[in-house]
Formats: structure tokens, sequence, C-alpha cells
């Protein structure tokens, strides 16, 4: 790695701006980090600034990758650093004690996993979903709601499922029978959903909310405490953590590896083509853009029953739309998704923690929550190699004659 | 007597008010080359369509090897062994080979793609046929020639022994050609019945048993090629248009003035970023038509964009009226008195949501303002004046452009460019698809342009309407002009420049 | 510029939206109105209340009975009248701000944002230059706003223009972005958070002579300020530049048709910039109209529960993007949030809090129902294509419809 790395320097100054550039990013970031903690903005911002400058130099001398890789790293390592630059010393020390950071993270990133992953399966069948949202609303009240009646939070996740693939059909039957504009129909099953889970949420739990015996999904305790920070981060998670992240495996296998998966990306690719080879397109985007609303659904479950233990009024605040921003970002990949949801949510926990321990100082931190649109807007416009979406992606189809 | 392999009856087919097939007829035997010839529109792609199960016919019957059947979908064309390779290639891009091979019927090993079995399968076909091809390379990084014959293997792969090809060659360079040509032979040996369509006379000629003529949705007739006495292409040519040859243009002799249009060595990538226009120079004088001939897909397209300021030049220099154009913008050029009738009039030419009014005021719309703001009425007058002078007929200012026939919207076009009143005019194949009327108003008009002193640059794929309209013929082969002709020669002579032989350097040097 | 749009070949999804929406008139938008009502009142109805009552409590709260002079009480009337208009004013913006965009091709999701830095900028503005004359503060604080808007959607058009990155994805990444500057902003210890009040996520108030004048109703009660006034000012702008301008023709023509558009000579990356900034100017002055009119101050709250720009998007499709049609769909939706407010359902009728969510599912309807209506339009077309008969009227397939699926 470093001898390429070196090689690549000597090869080209792009390149050598390019690694100076993530270099200073990572800099930045860690001057403001115990052991060093240093307490000035001016360092962080002028390594900062320098990654940028780097980046940028790297970008116009032809090294798009390593380019946008030092901007990344200079944003990310500025923007962190002055967080924690703004921090107290003894709360950042106690704020990045990492298994609990890392448990956080993974808290954090598992609803967001769940939704992309729903909003990968409809997007690879070229159904663009940004109903997610809708869908992640749906699966949060109705797995409460089911929950709470049938007394069984496996209960509880079955009926929110089903209620999110019920908004997700209704977004098929406009999207692919009525042809409708996806974004448009999108937009409204956004609103349709806020709506619904409210009234039935003011209509069913009135002013006293959900009930506090709600039935909850378990948390699964492994004996790992001793192995450090990963052992920390992983010792207390919920049983639907586990899930996310073995169905970005199963996910992954079903797209990649199998026959229906691959029909599936043909369809999203050249819906025509793969109708030439007998495949029904209809029928693939149907399934394809129900199982996506199960799987948001499954995300908002996590938010009720698993995380908060309770439902409020729109408590996914959002959350569909850092899922669709993490799948742009993870370019339609499970595990790329993977990696975007992880990290947006481990800038979702500093946000959380750091205000917490360094009072006086909290707001910094919620500049960090802006950072999953800001790194998608950063992707989408190609600074970092382009995310491009399949093909056929929200282009309705329609058989001739 | 076996029957044969498909037999279509009476097929009628309506979009709308247009009869794309009208009660056509046809037979393909079994182990037959079958050309399926006529001019654009004349319906073949919809009939083909039909027999692959991608179109519902209003009325006819098929029978296939003798049994009458109903194609609901191309999986039941393709149970009933019927293949097809598409016009536009029906293929995922971002797939590999073998993933597109086998789409549709994909081995599997437990729940799981087995991929190694489809590369080997693939592998194993492509031998067989002679067809090499790299199973496991992506199909967006192979060439157009290697991309059909994916889309062959993919039908042999389903067991077809009835393959039917839509234009194959339309995309495909001279060697491309002849290798398919091979490989057709070999597979038709082989007892696979084919249906070659094409509109290109001496391909068909060359390659097919027998050929079909279908002229605006009607089948003509059925004539033997590989027989005793074949038909020559003038008789081909004649049952494909219905009319002896092309009314040719009354035109004067020309009257060359300086040149205004000049062009040096100017060099242009595709969208792919390959080399398209390689040092490509020449001039058009005032009052010439200089038409520009080649084989579809050598460097055509990106020669006008480049020229029209369409597409960025990676070298060389355009000037229009001695003013440098290169690379200002499309609205510099035209400023500067370049007019362009577009290749797509639907795509490019047009706003086809606009009225007509709004059209006609496209290039020019910022004369049309007062105190600023665009004058709706202004606007409307001077189109009706247009409209009237250039006899566009089916709706009047205020109409959409959507809604005028093919021919009218070309007139529109041809309209607001001479309009304008430029002095370089590109008219890049202005009257593809159009009607004998339509072909014939715009020719005429042309000649008239030229009579009035504009330069006018042509490009052409019909060889007899860049043999009848110019004054100078210019040959382009993969992205370089090969050389220059009058138009008096031969259709031999162009032919043999078209496809990269002979005569190129010494016509060159007349050209520059 | 050459500016590479690479959807162009497959006609981008708002220009076949709106190649569908220029049909069918008012005709369409009513019968949508009256569905997206009728389903709404199926909901109230499986959850045991009567509708019509529910409905016609929900109309006397608008104010729009005071339009009708022999019903009850006029002063009532007429406070929920103003309070409706007051909602009308910003979503009238927001719905030009969304419709602008679609003229040219563009779907602009990212109003809400665009008026979020609209209310951070007047906000900051009108707390500031506290000595400028009442008259010059207004204007520019509003001026402010709008550029404050234009620049955000500037962003999504420069990158829709320079690397093809399309506009739906980046404005909803700039919605948030947005809210969370906001959140920042007034935050507690935030840059801009009050001075007078260091425990409260809330900006400054404004000065009193940054406020907009209110000319109908009780100035100390949320009387009607003039921002409606500058809303239909605005749409009738938005039909001149539309119509009538240069600006508005190009837009049309790319909105149309890109390839035909450049090659015509036009512009179309600069177009997409100008267009996005254009509608940035609409969603920025709406925010400033809430803040100047009504607000004075903005806290956090304020900024994460806000959905006038979302609901721009309802308001565009259902007006159809035109400017007439805009007003008025700005009207029912104002009214509807103002019917259904705390403040003016009575509880004894049907719960607010039932209400609102109501609203907002029968907005979400609306909103679903143009995009179907979309269909009975193209039907409609269609039958009238095959009417007409002839060879003229029923038109070849364009390239952007066949070629919508093939690569
Ligand atoms: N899907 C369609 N909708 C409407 N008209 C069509 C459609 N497909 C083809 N046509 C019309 O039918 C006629 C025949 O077209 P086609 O079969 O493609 O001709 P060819 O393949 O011989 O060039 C043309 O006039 C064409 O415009
Ligand atoms: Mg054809």
């Amino acid at each position: 790695m470093s001898a390429r790395a070196a090689s690549a320097a000597c090869a080209a100054p792009a390149a050598t701006a390019g690694w100076a550039g993530i270099l200073a990013g990572v800099l930045a970031l860690f001057v403001a980090l115990p052991p060093l903690t240093v307490r000035s903005d001016a360092l962080v911002v002028v390594l900062g600034a320098l990654a940028l400058a780097a980046g940028a130099a790297a970008l116009r001398g032809g090294e798009r990758k390593l380019g946008g890789a030092a901007i990344l790293a200079g944003l990310l390592g500025a923007g962190l650093g002055y967080g924690a630059a703004h921090t107290a010393t003894g709360g950042l020390e106690a704020a990045v004690s990492w298994g609990a950071l890392g448990g956080a993270t993974l808290r954090f990133a598992c609803p967001l996993i769940f939704a992309a992953l729903g909003g990968l399966v409809s997007e690879r069948s070229g159904v663009v979903n940004i109903a997610l949202e809708g869908m992640m609303l749906m699966g949060a009240f109705f797995a409460a709601y089911g929950a709470d009646k049938t007394g069984s939070w496996v209960l509880g996740i079955l009926i929110g499922m089903l209620a999110g693939a019920a908004l997700a059909a209704v977004h098929a039957v406009f999207a692919i029978s009525v042809r409708s504009d996806q974004i448009v129909s999108g937009t409204a099953l956004n609103f349709v959903a806020l709506g619904l889970t409210g009234y039935m949420y003011v209509d069913v739990y009135g002013a006293d909310g959900t009930p506090n015996d709600l039935p909850q999904v378990p948390e699964v305790h492994l004996p790992t405490s001793s192995l450090g920070f990963a052992g920390n981060s992983i010792d207390d998670q919920n049983l639907l953590v586990w899930v996310s992240l073995v169905m970005v495996v199963a996910v992954w296998v079903f797209v990649f590896r199998t026959r229906a998966g691959l029909r599936m990306r043909s369809v999203g690719e050249n819906p025509r083509a793969a109708e030439t080879v007998g495949i029904s397109v209809q029928r693939t985007r149907y399934l394809a853009v129900i199982a996506s609303g199960a799987l948001a659904a499954l995300g908002g479950a996590f938010l009720s029953i698993g995380s908060v233990h309770s439902f409020t009024q729109n408590m996914t605040a959002g959350k569909g739309f850092i899922a669709l921003a993490a799948l742009i970002f993870g370019r339609w990949r499970p595990f790329g998704l993977l990696a975007a949801t992880l990290l947006f949510g481990f800038s979702s926990a500093l946000a959380q923690r750091l205000p917490q321990l360094t009072p006086g100082a909290e707001n910094v931190a919620t500049l960090l929550q802006a950072l999953p649109y800001v790194l998608t807007l950063v992707a989408v416009a190609g600074v970092i190699g382009r995310s491009i979406p399949p093909k056929a992606d929200g282009v309705p189809y329609k058989r001739e004659g | 007597m076996t029957p044969p392999a498909l037999q279509l009856s009476a097929i009628t087919k309506r979009f709308g008010a247009v009869a794309a097939n009208d009660g056509v007829d046809f037979e393909l035997r079994r182990g037959e080359i079958h050309a399926l010839l006529g001019e654009n529109g004349a319906g073949k792609s919809t009939l083909m369509n039909i027999v692959y199960g991608m179109l519902t016919p209003d009325a006819g019957e098929i029978r296939v090897g003798g049994e009458p059947v109903t194609i609901g979908s191309p999986r039941q064309a393709m149970k009933l062994g019927i293949g097809m390779v598409f016009q536009h290639f029906m293929l995922v891009d971002v797939m590999t080979v073998a993933e597109n091979v086998v789409l549709g019927a994909e081995p599997t090993k437990g729940a799981l793609l087995d991929s190694r079995a489809a590369v080997a399968r693939v592998r194993e076909l492509a031998g067989r046929h002679g067809l090499s091809v790299d199973p496991d390379a992506v199909v967006e990084d192979i060439t157009v020639g290697q991309q059909q014959r994916v889309e062959i293997l993919r039908a042999l792969d389903r067991g077809a022994d009835i393959l039917v090809l839509d234009e194959p060659t339309a995309v495909l360079t001279a060697q491309e050609t002849a290798e398919l040509m091979t490989v057709l032979r070999g597979l038709r040996d082989k007892g696979t019945s084919i249906v070659f369509i094409s509109h290109k006379l001496s391909e068909v000629r060359a390659i097919a048993d027998r050929v079909t003529v279908l002229r605006r949705g009607r089948t003509v007739g059925t004539v033997e090629v590989a027989g005793p006495n074949p038909p020559d292409e003038a008789e081909l040519a004649r049952l494909m248009v219905g009319r002896d040859v092309l009314l040719r243009v009354e035109k004067a002799a020309c009257r060359p003035a300086a040149p205004l249009l000049d062009v040096r060595d100017l060099e242009a990538d595709d969208d792919r970023g390959l080399r398209a226009v390689d040092g490509v120079s020449f001039d058009v004088r005032g009052g010439e038509i200089v038409a520009i001939a080649g084989v579809d897909g050598n460097g055509q397209r990106e020669l006008v964009e480049a020229v029209c300021d369409l597409r960025a030049p990676v070298a060389g220099k355009v000037t229009v009226g001695g003013k440098d154009v290169t690379g200002r913008g499309a609205r510099h050029a035209r400023d500067c008195g370049l007019g362009h009738i577009a290749e797509d009039r639907q795509r490019s030419g047009l706003v086809l949501d606009f009225t007509l009014s709004e059209n006609l005021a496209l290039r020019d719309v910022d004369r049309r303002t007062r105190f600023g703001l665009l004058s709706p009425r202004r606007m409307l007058a001077r189109a009706t004046d247009l409209l009237a002078e250039f006899d566009v007929r089916g709706g009047g200012p205020q109409a959409a452009a959507r809604s005028l026939s093919g021919g009218n919207q070309q007139k529109v076009v041809i309209a607001r460019e001479i309009a304008a009143g430029p002095r370089v005019l590109v008219a890049a194949q202005p009257t593809r698809g159009l009607d004998v009327g339509a072909i014939e108003f715009v020719h005429r008009r042309l000649v008239a342009e030229r009579d009035a002193g504009r330069a006018i640059l042509l490009l052409s794929l019909e060889l007899d309407e860049v043999r009848n309209l110019a004054d100078r013929i210019l040959v382009i082969f993969e992205g370089r002009i090969v050389g220059e002709l009058p138009p008096t020669a031969t259709e031999e002579q162009l032919g043999l420049l078209m496809l990269g032989g002979g005569g190129a350097t010494s016509a060159r040097a007349s050209a520059a | 510029m050459t500016a590479p749009t690479p959807s162009d070949h497959r006609g981008p999804a708002a220009t076949r939206l709106l190649r569908h929406l220029s049909v069918g008139g008012a005709v369409a938008p009513l019968i949508t109105t009256i569905v997206a009502f009728f389903v709404g009142g199926l909901v109230v109805l499986a959850t045991g209340k009567d509708p019509l009552t529910t409905y016609k409590a929900i109309f006397d709260g608008t104010g729009l009975n005071w339009l009708l002079p022999w019903s009850g009480d006029r002063a009532l009337a007429a406070t929920n009248l103003q309070q409706t208009l007051i909602n009308t004013g910003p979503l009238i913006l927001c719905g030009l701000a969304v419709a602008y965009a679609f003229r040219a091709g563009l779907f602009n999701i990212g109003a809400q944002g665009q008026y979020t830095m609209g209310t951070i900028a007047a906000v900051y503005a009108g707390s500031s230059w506290a000595g400028l004359p009442g008259w010059l503060h207004v204007v520019l604080a509003m001026a402010v706003a709008a550029l404050a808007g234009a620049a955000w959607a500037g962003i999504a058009g420069a990158l829709r223009a320079s690397t093809g990155a399309n506009e739906v994805i980046t404005t909803i990444m700039l919605n948030y972005t947005a809210l969370w500057i906001g959140v920042y902003l007034f935050g507690l210890g935030g840059p801009l958070q009050a001075n007078d009040q260091p425990d409260v996520p809330v900006s400054n108030d404004i000065v009193g002579g940054a406020k907009l004048p209110v000319f109908w109703g009780d100035k100390d009660l949320q009387g009607l300020h003039v921002g409606i006034f500058v809303a239909v000012l605005a749409a009738g702008i938005f039909w001149v530049v539309l119509n009538r301008s240069r600006l508005g023709y190009e837009a049309r023509a790319v909105g149309f048709s890109p390839p035909a558009a450049r090659s015509a000579g036009i512009g179309v990356g600069r177009t997409y910039v100008v267009t996005m900034a254009i509608c940035g100017l609409f969603a920025g002055l709406a925010g400033s109209l809430d803040i100047l009119g009504w607000q004075f101050h903005l806290a956090t709250n304020d900024i994460s529960a806000s959905q006038v720009g979302f609901l721009g998007i309802a308001v565009a499709l259902l007006g159809r993007n035109t400017a007439i049609g805009t007003c008025f769909a700005a009207l029912l939706f104002g009214a509807l949030s103002q019917g259904t407010s705390v403040r003016n359902l009575d509880p004894a009728v049907f719960q607010p809090e039932l209400a609102q969510n109501l609203t907002t599912v029968i907005q979400g309807l609306v909103v679903l129902l143009v995009s179907a209506d979309v269909l009975l339009a193209s039907v409609w077309r269609r039958r009238r294509a095959r009417a007409g008969g002839g060879g003229a009227a029923a038109a070849p397939p364009t390239p952007t419809t066949l070629g919508s699926v093939s690569p």
C-alpha cells in the first residue's frame, strides 16, 4: 500500500498533492483528539484548508479519485476536528470512549441500513423510491401498534412490515401500472404516511402516547466487553442491529448471485432487453417495490420498538432521506451503502455525544448532522468518482401495442 | 414437402391512423436466408416485432412449422424457436457477455447463479458457430460488432431455428459486415432459417436466397435472388420505392464564388471519447452544394456537430464567412451566419411541444422582442408569412409542432433556418423518412438556396440524393475525407471509396 | 458552455411530467381535489366521526365564509380569512418556485431548503441594521432573503449544469443541509442565537421597522400583512417572465427539449443555473414573508417543523405549473391548514390534532392523484388524437417517448 503510494507520488505531482491532502485532512482531526488535544481552531482549519487546496490541485492534475478523497478528508477532518477542538478536554476523552461510540454508531446506522437496502432493491429494478421516509414511518407506527395490540414484538414487526409493504404497493401501482412520475408519487406517499400515522396515533393513543409496556425487540448480550472497543461496541446490541447486518449480506447475495437478482438488475438497466428474453418487467418491479417497503418498514420498526420503545409523530424525521443519501453515496451497492450508513451513523453518534459532554458548545456538533447530506452532494457532483444510478431508474416502462 | 418455417398471412397492425402493416404476407422456408427489403418506415420492424411477440397484430395469421400460433410475448416466441436480433441491441450494458447471453435462462447451482457454467455454455456456443467473443467482457466495453454477436448467441442459446435480424449491418463496419455474412451462411447451412431485414440493395443481393419487398406496409412481391436469373439492383429498387428512379432535380450549372465555410484539420471525439473526426479539411464556396458521402457511423454526425459548434472539437478550426467560430458555442456560430438543418428533426430540430410560431422564433427570439419582452403578435405574423412561403400544411402558427407530419415538420425547420438568412447552410440527412413529395420540395429548396449564393454542406446516406444534388462529393471514411468525386461519379466509384478503398491520395490533393 | 446532460436522451422525468400536465385545463385539478377530500372523508368515517360536520367545521375555520355575506360571525370570519391569506402568500411563492423549475424540465424538491435560507437571511437582516428607514429595511431584508434562496438553489442548478448531477437528489440534500445550518445558527450557543435569551434556541427579534405593514385586521393580533400582495405580484411576474421574456422562452424550450434548445444555440447549462436561481428567489422571498410578516423571529423548532416548501410541490402540481393555478392551489392549502389549526377547530366537533393530520393526508392524496391524472390526461390526449383522425393528428412517436426505454 505505502509502496504503491510512494511510487504514485514519484510518478505524478498531482498524485503527491492528493496523498498530501488526505494526510492533512486526517491530521486535522488527529491533532484535536486525545492524546494531542490541540485546542486551537487555527491549526485545524489550516490543515483542513491545506487538504482542500491539495485536493483541488490533484483534481486539476487529473487525479480524480485521489483529489476527491483529499477534499473529503479535508472536509471531514476540519469539521470533526473543529468540533473536537471546541470540546472540553475531559469531555472529549469520555465522548471518544470508542466502545460507546461504536455502539451508538451501529444503533444509528441500523434503521438507515434497512431503509437503504429497501431503496436499493427498488431502484435496482428501476423504480425510484423517495417514499422510503414514509415507508419507515408506516413501519414505525404499525410495529408499535401491532406489538401493543398483539402483545408480541414479533407480530409487531410483521404488522409493521406489512404496513410498509402496503404503502409500497400503492407506490408500485402508481409508478408501474399508472406510470405516474415516480418522484411525485413518492413525495405524495410521504405526506400520506405522515398524515395517516399521525392521525391513527392521535386517534388511538391521544395525549397519553404509546403505553410504557410496549413489547420490545430484545437486546442480544454478548460476552465481548473484554475485547477492547470493538467488543464494547457490540456486546449489548439490539437483535435488529444484527439482523440489519445479516440483511446486507443477504441482499448482496440476492442481487448479485441469484437468478432473480440478475433479472431484477436487467430490468433496472434495460427493461426492454429484459422483456425480449421473456422477463416480466411489471412483475419484477412490483415485487421489488413491495419488498423495498417491507425492508424500509423494518428500519422504522427498529426506531419504535427496537430503540426508543415508543412511537411519536414524524419520528423518522428525515431518516428516510439519509437512507436515500446512503444508497447514492454507496453507489447502489449493499456494502457501499453499509459503509455509508456507518459513516453517517458515526457522525450522528458524535453529534449526539459531543454536546452532552461539552456544555456551552453543544451546537457545533449539530453541524455533523448535516454531514450525510453534504457528502452526498459531493458524491453526486462526481468529485469522488460519479455515482451512477441504474440506467432505467425512474423511467416508467410501457410495453408497445 | 415440409411446411415453411414461418408463414404470415394478411398481417395488419395499426398505430393510430398509421397502418404500419396492411395485410402483409410473408413466407420463410426452412434453411433459407430471406431478405425483407423496404424503405425506412415500410413496416419491416413492425412485422418482425409481431413475429417475436413484442407487438400484437390487429389481424392476420401466423404459422410456425405449419401450425397456427398466437405469439403473445417474447417468451412464447422463444419457445417456438424464434430468435431476434434487434435494430437497437437489447443488451444490458453493465453486465458481462455471458450474463447477457444466459439472461432469462440462467444456469443455477442450488439457489445461486452458476456463472462458471454460464461462461462455459457461452464459450461452447461461440466456438460452435464461429462467433468469437470474450464471455467475461462487460458489454459496454466491446465493439458494436461484438455486441451483435452477443445478441445472435443469445438467440442461438435459446435454441432458435428461426433467426430474425433487424438491419444488422446498419451499425457495422465493412469488415464486420463481411464476417456477419459468413456467420449467417454458416448458420443457414446448419439448417437455421434466417430473416434478414435491410434497405441496402447490394447487401441483399449478396446474402439472400429470396427477397420479399415491403412498401408502405404492404407486400409488393417476393423474388428469387439465388435463382438462375436474379433481379438486378434497379429492379429491386423499383419494387422498393415503387417508381423508376428518383426524380432528377433541375439545376443550373454551379457558379461557385468565394469560400464561405472553411474547415481546417478538424478533429473531434464521439460520445465515448473515441476519435470520430480525424483531421478533416475542406471548404464550401458560395453557390455550391458540397456533399459528404459515407457509410453511416464514419464520423458524419460528429463532423456536423463540430462544424455547428454543438460538439467541442479537439483540434482544428472552422470559419464561417471568414469569422472563426470554433468552440465559441452554437449561438455564436449561428450569429456568424451558419444555418443547420438538424439530422433528427424531432429531437434536435424542433421543440415538438412548442407552437409553430414559437419554433420559428427559436433562432432569433431576441429579434422578436418589444421593450425586452416577446411580442406574440409579431411572432405570429412572421410565422404566418413563413408557413405560407414554405407551404407548410397541417396547422397554423398556433398548432403544436408535434401535430404535424414529418414532411411538414421538416419544412418548418427549413423555413426557420433559411429565413435567418445564413451564409452557410448545413443540411444533415434533410430528407430522411420523408415522402416523395416532401423530398422533392427539400431538394428544390436546397438548390434554390445554392443559386441564391449560399454555401451548402449536405450530409446524406442516400447516394442518389448525393449524386443528384451535389456539385462536389467528398467521401468520408473512418473520420477522414478519403476522396473527392464529381457528381457524375458512378455508384461503384463512390462505393469503393466509401468502403475505404483506392484512389484516396490523388483525390485528397484536389480536395484541399 | 457544453453541459453534459446524461438524461437528455430519454427526456428528463420532469419533462415528461410537464408535457402531460399541460393538457386538461382546470377540470382535472378540481376532480383531483374532490376525490382527495372524498378519500379523506372515508378516513374520518372509518374512525367513527362524521365527515360532513368535520368538513363544515374546517370550512368555517378557514374564514372563507367571510365571502358569503349572510354567514354568521363576520368578525371571526374576517380574522380567520386573514390567517388563511397569511398562509397563502408563502405557499404561492413556494409553488412558483417549484413550478418555474418544472417549466424548464427541472424538478425542484428544494423549495423547503431555499425557503429556510430565506428565513435565515430575513431574520438576520431584519434584526440587524436597526437604523434604516422602515420601508428600505423591509425591502432590503426581502431582497437579501430572495438572494439567499437563489444562491442556495443555484448550487443545484450549477451542479446539474456542470456535472449533470440530478437536481432531485441535490435539492433534497440541500433541504436538510439548510435545516441543520439553521439549527446550528440559532441553537444554544449558536452564532445567531438570541442575545437576551441564552436558554432558548431562537433568533433575535426583528426590529419594528423591518416588519411588513398590516393592512387588514389588528396590527397586534396578527392581522393580514401586505405579503399576500407581494406573492400575487410575484405570480404576475412569473407569468411575464415565463411567457413574455427571452429568459422564460429559453427555459421552456429547454424544458421541452434540451437537444433542440441546444441546437438552436440556447445555453442549456446556463439556463439550468438561471432557472434554479429564479426558483430560489421565489422560495427565499416566501421565507421573508413569514419572518417579516408575522413570525418576527426564528426558532430551531420553526425550522424543523416547517413544511411550506414541501407543500409548494403540491401547490405547483395541483396548479399545473401556471401562475393562476398556483395561486388557487395555494389558497386551498392555506385555508386547509388554517381551518384545522388548534385555535380554530372546536375539539367537540373534531380534534384539531386529528384534523391537522387529516390535512396532511389530503395533501398527499392530492399530489398522488395529480400524478395519476397524468394518466388521465394522456388517455384523453390519445382519444382526442384518434378522434381528430387523419395523418396529421396521429403524430408518429416522438424520440422522447420511444427512446425512453431503449438505450
Ligand atoms: N410504436 C409505434 N407507435 C406508432 N407508430 C409506429 C410505432 N412503431 C412504428 N410506427 C410507425 O409504423 C411505420 C413502420 O415503421 P417500422 O416498422 O419501424 O418501419 P421500418 O422498420 O421498415 O423502417 C412507420 O410509419 C412508423 O412511424
Ligand atoms: Mg426498422
